[in-house]
């Protein structure tokens, strides 16, 4: 449609924007002063963490915030003021001119409207005059657009038949259902898998084509921005520190914080070569705000003067090294020019930490102590139906054959989308009770074997976890004493020895010992964290099984957390076996990884093995999937997209699972097809890395030496 | 739908009959016919006091598993629900304090409810505005007010207004007086007996409706989907009569199709206070006067109702959201 309107004049400028919220603790300054302008058809990527201010200022935008924000400045929409609209006349605007694509997609539609009426609606509230034929020609060339296939029939399903993906489709569709001029996607990807956020990112940049908006995309994860935006605004506690091209962003941070963000991120496309080192301190917070840079507390660069004033957005002129744009590159540090004239990166601003060695680092890996030896192991769900009997109407296999063995010090990480099993099978280790199938064997000893209760205690008390929020895995009514206390009264330990065990143990997780008279609430999420490991450590377990365990913290807190467990594996020699949908996080702590798609295990080896020649064709759509903070690497990679969602569960596979879905299976032969149709392909040991000169042919026949303890899950590694 | 309907309502069968029989036999073994003779004076002889309770088929002296066989045959077979032990019988007593009980508590319900969702709407979009404050306040001030309290003020200050204007504009007791053939003048009667108690439900019941529609509303006009309506371009007020109005009034009308039940059952205490003889007045008597047939009767029939209000909860549910599906 107008698709081209006159490109790279300003739509919307924000001048001073700053809003207040009262609250119980006081006034929260949830946005102190944001400028910029956003050109038509660009993407101004606003970057952040959890109180930063980036949604709020999106909100403001929209005109959306609650009713007890007190908003200041100016937002200029065609030369006039939104903040100066009724809601009525914002109304006018809002989805028409203005659009937005939320973070949920999940809750972002209303449940019992069918996905054509919530369309319908999209379109009719500012074109009142459209007929029925009309507004249903247009959903259906709007959800084909944004790749929902038969848009005709999906008008009439409700928002719970569609996948969450799906829905962040819908949410897209209708955001872009007038042609705005502006779209703003706050955080649009991070509630979905990596390989749906690589789906969602591409309808996007189609979206923001078909209208030629301007995009003002949310996030905090810089690899997310490095493929979409074109500038950059960092936030932190309310301010912009930093606003560039995205090119000057990653190669020429110069505020701290920046710094920080970029460096303190493990990659998932390099391999491990030295420790993270994270952000000191904890966010700021909002209400009580310190007199100067309020990133000073946690600044390895900050002097007196930081501390004294804020400071204001800056152009560092001609300083910026290399600078491929004409795009001015602003920074709010009273310490650029030092940093500019010096050249200095990460590693100058915050330094080298060495890692602990090991204690198992001369012990080759055969030699060290078997831990945990899973067998074939099966965990199935049934499916009932409704009514009176409740009869059983099918099998969900959620592990499906499922073998693996962790040893004395290592750490062994499960990845796959959602569904693939792997938070299952850390339940069923944990269970410590005879799986369905298969087996599992814990220190040589078989949890289906009879034992008495002394001993399957002593049992568990090798084995501990570490769940996903912090939040929500610590008593909230229980001081820190009390709750690392419990495992240890469990023991039979004496007050004294308690006492002198939970100092060790707030020590060994980096946090004060007198501090164990506080609740959990008055910690952050990061320490919450520390002591939700200093609970599981405890009882000096051998293995301990991490669910997601730093996916609920800041950025800027993970690296400190994955050091702590860097750090004790090193000392403890404790080993973990680790679930995490975030790569670079695998990439960085794991040393082995097995990657899971519906249960069964695709693909399983080294880390740095797996990740830089993957072999299986799933492994390598999951890894191509992950965007890197790298603006110049993501702009010459090829992306290999899969399509659609993981499959029903329930749905009974005869050959491969991941057949539907795969991109190899497109380019075979059709005899080659049957093969992976009708046989489940086995887990057999994979060519070696990148010289798998093989000639095609079946993998199951190879005679090659296995010269790694790769195995893939697939008929035809060789051919692709 | 209707397989699913047929399937529960079988369920509902069997749960109705177990529940039954065991308040036949409990309240076989707790009430005591014979003392309502016994305690007379004079006491009438033995041999009529037998023959009356063997008449009633309440007399305890027949061992209980034959009385239940003899009880159930008649329930079954004649649809006799048995007799009080002063010889009345239970279902004719039923039937007629049912339709008091329905004239009484009919327009009270439907009262509450279109009031208490109305105002709980209006608090919940003023969420802490001094409309809201005000409203609320006399909500939270009316409903720790005990109902018969509440009757008795009601009663008190009509009583005041009729002194005042000389003349009876309110009955206190009772749902009829009128006793001629004119229409109109019957009705203006009814409306003079009903509006008492009617006033004195509604805002019990009003109340209720309010403070949980109140929440219910505030829960979903926070959601996302509210934000996503509003961001299409719809008013603060389109996207909550649109889209939160409708979630929010799923589990409202879940408990409405409960309360319906309540309609038959009657009001014990309003029953009571303005003199009208319903069935919630009815249970608390059998109760008293040991009557068995009376009492298994009156359980039966909330059983009943119950049952059939947590089946019309389900199917409105099913209606109003799609997610769920009856089957």
């Amino acid at each position: 449609m107008n698709g081209f309107r006159k490109t790279h004049d300003t739509i919307l400028s924000v001048h001073d924007l700053r809003v207040n919220f009262a609250s119980e603790a006081g006034t929260v300054h949830a946005v102190r002063g944001i400028s910029f302008d956003l050109k038509r058809g660009t993407t101004l990527g606003i970057v952040g963490e959890s109180g930063s201010g980036k949604s709020v200022t999106s909100m403001a935008i929209m005109g959306l915030l609650d009713s007890n924000a007190h908003v200041e400045g100016r937002i200029d929409f065609e030369g006039e003021n939104l903040l100066e609209k009724t809601d009525a006349q914002m109304s006018e605007l809002r989805g028409k001119r203005i659009a937005m694509i939320f973070q949920d997609p999940l809750s972002a539609l209303t449940p019992v409207y069918t996905i054509g009426q919530q369309m319908r609606e999209a379109l009719v509230t500012h074109n009142p005059d459209m007929s029925e034929d009309e507004v249903r020609a247009r959903s259906v060339e709007l959800l084909t657009l944004v790749g929902i296939p038969n848009a005709e029939q999906r008008l009439n399903a409700f928002p719970h038949h569609f996948s969450g993906g799906m829905r962040q489709r819908v949410v897209i569709a209708m955001a872009i259902a007038n042609n705005p001029d502006v779209i703003i996607a706050d955080e649009p990807t991070t509630a979905l898998d990596v390989t749906i956020q690589a789906q969602i990112l591409d309808v996007l940049r189609t979206a923001q084509k078909e209208t030629g908006a301007a995009l003002i995309f949310i996030t905090h994860d810089l690899g997310v921005v490095a493929s979409i935006a074109d500038d950059i605004i960092v936030m932190y506690a309310g301010r912009p520190v930093e606003h560039a091209s995205v090119g000057e962003i990653f190669s020429h941070p110069v505020m701290p914080y920046t710094m920080g963000l970029l460096g303190a991120v493990p990659r998932p496309d390099q391999a491990k070569n030295a420790r993270l080192v994270p952000i000191p301190g904890s966010p700021t917070n909002l209400v009580n705000l310190p007199e100067g840079c309020s990133f000073a507390d946690r600044c390895p660069m900050a002097a007196d003067i930081c501390r004294a004033g804020e400071p204001q957005m800056e152009e560092i002129g001609e300083l910026g090294v290399g600078s491929e744009t004409a795009q001015a590159h602003r920074v709010a540090c009273y310490r650029a020019g030092e940093i500019l004239a010096q050249h200095m990166t990460f590693r100058d601003v915050y330094g080298m930490e060495e890692s602990i060695p090991s204690i198992f680092a001369d012990v080759p890996r055969e030699q060290r102590q078997m831990v945990l030896n899973v067998e074939h192991l099966t965990k199935t769900f049934s499916v009932s139906g409704g009514g009176f009997l409740r009869r059983r109407v099918g099998t969900v296999y959620a592990v499906n054959d499922v073998s693996l063995d962790i040893r004395e010090g290592e750490t062994v990480a499960l990845v796959g989308e959602s569904g693939s099993g792997k938070s299952t099978t850390l339940l069923q280790v944990m269970n410590l009770a005879a799986p369905e199938q298969g087996s599992i064997e814990l220190f040589g000893t078989d949890v289906a074997a009879k034992m008495s209760r002394k001993e399957r205690q002593m049992l568990h008390e090798k084995v501990q976890y570490v769940f996903q929020d912090p939040m929500s895995s610590l008593d909230p009514r229980l001081p820190i004493y009390d709750i690392l206390a419990e495992p240890l009264k469990v023991l039979g330990m004496s007050k004294q020895e308690i006492n002198t065990r939970i100092g060790e143990l707030m020590e060994l997780v980096g946090l004060k010992p007198d501090q164990v008279d506080r609740f959990p609430n008055q910690f952050s999420g990061g320490q919450r964290q520390r002591i939700a490991i200093a609970r599981a450590l405890a009882v000096n377990p051998r293995l301990i099984l991490l669910d997601e365990p730093v996916s609920a913290l800041d950025v800027s807190i993970q690296a400190g957390v994955l050091n702590l467990l860097e750090d004790l594996q090193n000392k403890l020699g404790v080993a973990y076996l680790f679930v995490a949908h975030n790569l670079s996080v695998v990439r960085h702590l794991a040393s082995r990884v097995a990657v899971m798609y519906l249960g069964h295990i695709v693909e399983a080896g080294d880390v740095d093995e797996v990740f830089d020649h993957p072999q299986h064709p799933y492994t390598k759509a999951l890894l191509s999937a992950v965007p890197v903070p790298d603006p110049e690497y993501e702009r010459q990679r090829e992306r290999i997209i899969l399509d659609g969602d993981l499959p029903s569960p329930t749905e009974k596979i005869e050959g491969c699972a991941f057949a539907s879905r795969c991109p190899l299976y497109k380019q075979l032969s059709e005899e080659q097809k049957r093969v992976c149709d009708t046989q489940r392909p086995s887990l057999v040991g994979g060519a070696a890395g990148s010289e798998g000169a093989v000639s095609a042919g079946f993998a199951d026949s190879l005679s090659t030496e296995r010269n790694t303890d790769r195995i893939v899950a697939c008929h035809w590694t060789n051919v692709a | 739908m209707l397989r699913y309907v047929a399937k529960r309502i079988a369920n509902y069968c069997v749960m109705l009959f177990v529940a039954i029989t065991m308040t036949y036999f409990l309240a076989s073994a707790f009430m005591d016919p014979r003392s309502n003779y016994m305690s007379r004076n004079p006491r009438p002889p033995m041999d009529s006091i037998n023959h009356a309770l063997d008449n009633a088929n309440i007399n305890d002296q027949t061992p209980v598993i034959t009385r239940y066989v003899r009880w159930l045959t008649g329930v079954v077979t004649r649809w006799d629900w048995g007799k009080a032990p002063d010889q009345s019988s239970v279902g004719e007593a039923i039937v007629s304090r049912m339709g008091a009980s329905l004239q009484l508590v009919t327009l009270a319900t439907v009262l509450s409810i279109v009031i208490g969702v109305s105002i709980g709407v209006y608090t919940a979009i003023r969420q802490y505005k001094w409309q809201d404050r005000v409203l609320n306040s006399i909500a939270t001030f009316i409903f720790v007010i005990p109902p018969a309290v509440l009757a008795v003020a009601v009663v008190f200050f009509a009583i005041e207004v009729n002194t005042v204007a000389g003349s009876r504009l309110f009955y206190v007791t009772g749902l009829h007086s009128y006793q001629g053939e004119n229409f109109g003048l019957w009705f203006l009667d009814f409306l003079q007996h009903l509006i008492l108690p009617t006033i004195s439900m509604t805002l019990g019941g009003a109340v209720g409706y309010h403070l949980t529609q109140r929440t219910y509303l505030l829960d979903e006009m926070n959601a996302d989907y509210v934000r996503t309506a509003r961001a299409k371009g719809l008013t603060l007020n389109q996207a909550i009569r649109r889209h939160a109005l409708r979630n929010s009034l799923i589990p409202t009308a879940q408990s409405v199709a409960f309360s319906i039940a309540g309609v038959f059952t009657g009001a014990t205490v309003t029953e009571s206070v303005f003199a009208i003889n319903g069935l919630g007045r009815y249970f608390v008597t059998t109760i008293g006067q040991n009557d068995i047939n009376g009492t298994v009767a009156i359980a039966a029939f909330s059983g009943v109702c119950t049952l059939v209000g947590a089946l019309l909860a389900d199917i409105v549910a099913a209606w109003l959201d799609p997610r769920i599906r009856l089957n």
